[in-house]
């Protein structure tokens, strides 16, 4: 049995009358890829928010590495990087000025041209974020995030507005992030995002989990149930076409 | 837990980091650094114009050959300009719009003979209720000018005279009293419309929420900004009074090390004006308003634009207390008393006194969205 680092107990947001988030509880294990799935609105991102400890939390407890979030907010960020929904950074400066004054917030030792290799920006090292595309912006994110060794990875809607080349490369980031035994959680409203890439997947609506396991059990419990699929013969998709025409190359 | 010398690090790349970007913009460095330049230029080529003269008008009644030669003499003299009206009524009006300054009436009698065969007269002088500071310099020229004529009629030599000297006992220009203002209104405009609008802007690009997801903390981003502008500050006054020497001879009286820190330190303060109005401002809707119902009283009341000795004693008073004044003060104290730490204590305390209320109140009042 692997061991647990979040564990999340009928967590709790209300915003005036509304009940965003009612009563959500679930555990990540260490090392694992976790995503929430859920439709615009079903409160993943304020749950993630939560659990960041960048919005109050109004019920429930969340305890993440043996910190308990609500209690000490700042000992939870030093261990966890971040990767907002619509990530901004200060204009006017080059990439790797950013990643040394995000090394900076933690006191960490950082060598900023390493980590632009990693995500793939070595080229990139003495641009401004403006003069980047969102796959590049995306992909930059995730190295800033990634300053202090983080515990954890809280990546909210990763590939939202990115064409299909530059989210099959984010893809293959994560799955490079994941192999470093960093414990990745991801929202995404993309099906097949999670499927490729979580171990889990948490499914919510109208701000509760209404399932949680693995993809293929969810799948297979759906089939038990007796679901059937209209009958596809077709082993590709249009997206496959797509790429099959465009080829895999970024486009940035 | 994070020691406190990691607190202070982060402060010193941040500001490195800030200052390094604050560089790279343009149209800051026009408003902050060029712009104090054509401000003390206008200024200076304004001091620079000593002379004092009054607009007036003559109605003259009298056709008395006296009449005419004592209108000869008032021509000559450079302290009136003489301008044309063509009746009383027309010359009330202007006085009235701040055309004339004043109105010299001859009466039909004026300079006919009496029984010694000597001019007599009598000249009235018409000002403004308003002012009249400028009926009585008016008049005082009048009496010169009339008092010349009767020394001459009457071959005398009076007993008690006045003399007139100019004395410039420090060699002191109105310029040097000047740049002391020009220089406090420099600062507060970087500190308040330049460094409140900084904040609001970060918001709005969602550049402070990343920050926020870091374990940074809002102290640390108001001390490094803080520093950063004092940085900059420093740059402006250095780039103001190496013109004022240059251009101006400008002559300093006091030392430039007590100068440069009692400005920095006064810059400090007024830094923490523009931090909580940008720190609690949303956006530039909020912080513009904001910023300028700060700064507007303390352009007129702190003795940048005019002396505050010009004010109502209450406004004085009050005006004693405020940010900018104490600088403004100490600034032009150093400049031409030669002032220095142990003289300047109360200025001192109003400067601290204030720093530690607006930091706090900026700390306090922070937002990071």
């Amino acid at each position: 049995m692997s061991e647990i680092i979040l564990k999340v107990k009928d967590l709790r947001k209300t915003y005036g009358d509304t009940d965003v988030v009612k009563g959500i509880s679930f555990e990540v294990k260490k090392g694992e890829t976790f995503g929430i799935l859920g439709p615009n609105g079903a409160g993943k991102t304020t749950t993630l928010e939560m659990i960041e400890a960048l919005r109050p939390i109004d019920g429930g407890s969340v305890e993440l590495d043996g910190i308990i979030v609500g209690d000490n907010p700042q000992a939870v960020k030093e261990i966890i990087g971040i990767q907002l929904q619509s990530s901004a950074f200060y204009d006017r400066l080059t990439l790797v000025e950013q990643l040394r004054m995000f090394a900076s917030f933690y006191g960490a030792e950082v060598e900023p041209l390493k980590l632009l290799e990693e995500v793939e920006l070595t080229e990139k090292a003495k641009s401004r974020v403006e003069q980047m595309s969102g796959g590049q912006k995306q992909r930059f994110s995730i190295a800033t995030a990634l300053v202090n060794k983080p515990k954890v990875l809280f990546l909210d809607e990763p590939t939202t507005g990115l064409d299909p080349q530059a989210r099959r490369h984010l893809w293959d980031l994560i799955r490079s992030i994941k192999k470093k035994g960093i414990t990745v959680i991801l929202t995404t409203h993309y099906l097949e995002e999670a499927e490729m890439l979580c171990d889990r997947v948490a499914i919510m609506d109208n701000g509760q989990i209404i399932a949680l396991d693995t993809p293929k059990n969810l799948v297979k419990a759906l089939l038990r149930r007796g679901f059937k699929k209209e009958q596809h013969v077709e082993q590709a998709n249009l997206e496959d076409v797509f790429i099959d025409l465009t080829g895999k190359g970024l486009r940035e | 837990m994070r020691s406190s010398r990691l607190y202070f690090s982060t402060i010193w790349v941040l500001c490195k980091t800030l200052t390094t970007r604050w560089f790279r913009d343009p149209v800051a460095l026009f408003f902050t650094l060029i712009f104090p330049v054509i401000f003390l230029l206008i200024f200076g080529a304004m001091s620079r114009s000593n002379s004092v003269s009054f607009n007036i008008a003559v109605i003259n009644h009298s056709d008395t050959p006296f009449a005419d030669s004592f209108l000869d003499q008032l021509e000559k003299n450079k302290v009136f300009k003489i301008k044309d009206v063509q009746s009383f009524d027309q010359a009330k009006d202007k006085m009235g719009r701040g055309e004339l300054d004043s109105i010299i009436e001859l009466p039909q009698s004026f300079g006919q003979l009496d029984a010694n065969k000597a001019p007599q007269g009598k000249v009235t002088v018409y000002y403004q209720e308003a002012k009249p500071d400028t009926g009585q310099t008016v008049a005082s020229v009048m009496q010169r000018v009339t008092d010349g004529i009767n020394s001459k009629l009457v071959a005398t030599s009076d007993p008690l005279t006045v003399e007139q000297k100019a004395t410039k006992t420090t060699n002191l220009t109105r310029f040097d009293y000047t740049v002391a203002g020009i220089v406090g209104f420099s600062l507060m405009s970087l500190a308040i419309f330049g460094m409140a609008n900084g904040f609001p802007s970060d918001k709005k690009s969602g550049a402070l929420r990343r920050l926020r997801a870091t374990p940074i903390r809002a102290s640390q981003l108001i001390l490094a900004t803080a520093l950063e502008y004092l940085f900059i500050g420093l740059i402006t006054v250095v780039i103001m009074f190496g013109v004022a020497t240059f251009l101006f001879d400008f002559s300093m009286r006091g030392s430039y090390l007590t100068l440069m820190a009692f400005t920095l330190l006064g810059t400090f303060s007024l830094f923490g004006f523009g931090m909580a109005i940008g720190g609690w401002a949303k956006n530039e809707n909020q912080s513009a308003p904001l910023s300028n119902l700060i700064a507007f009283p303390m352009m007129f009341l702190t003795g940048v634009f005019f002396p505050v000795y010009l004010l109502p004693l209450w406004l004085q008073s009050i005006s004693h207390f405020l940010p900018l004044t104490p600088i403004i003060d100490g600034i032009r104290m150093i400049i031409t008393e030669n002032a220095s730490f142990l003289t300047l204590g109360p200025q001192l305390a109003i400067i601290f006194g204030w720093t530690i209320i607006i930091y706090a109140v900026a700390f306090r009042v922070f937002r990071w969205e």
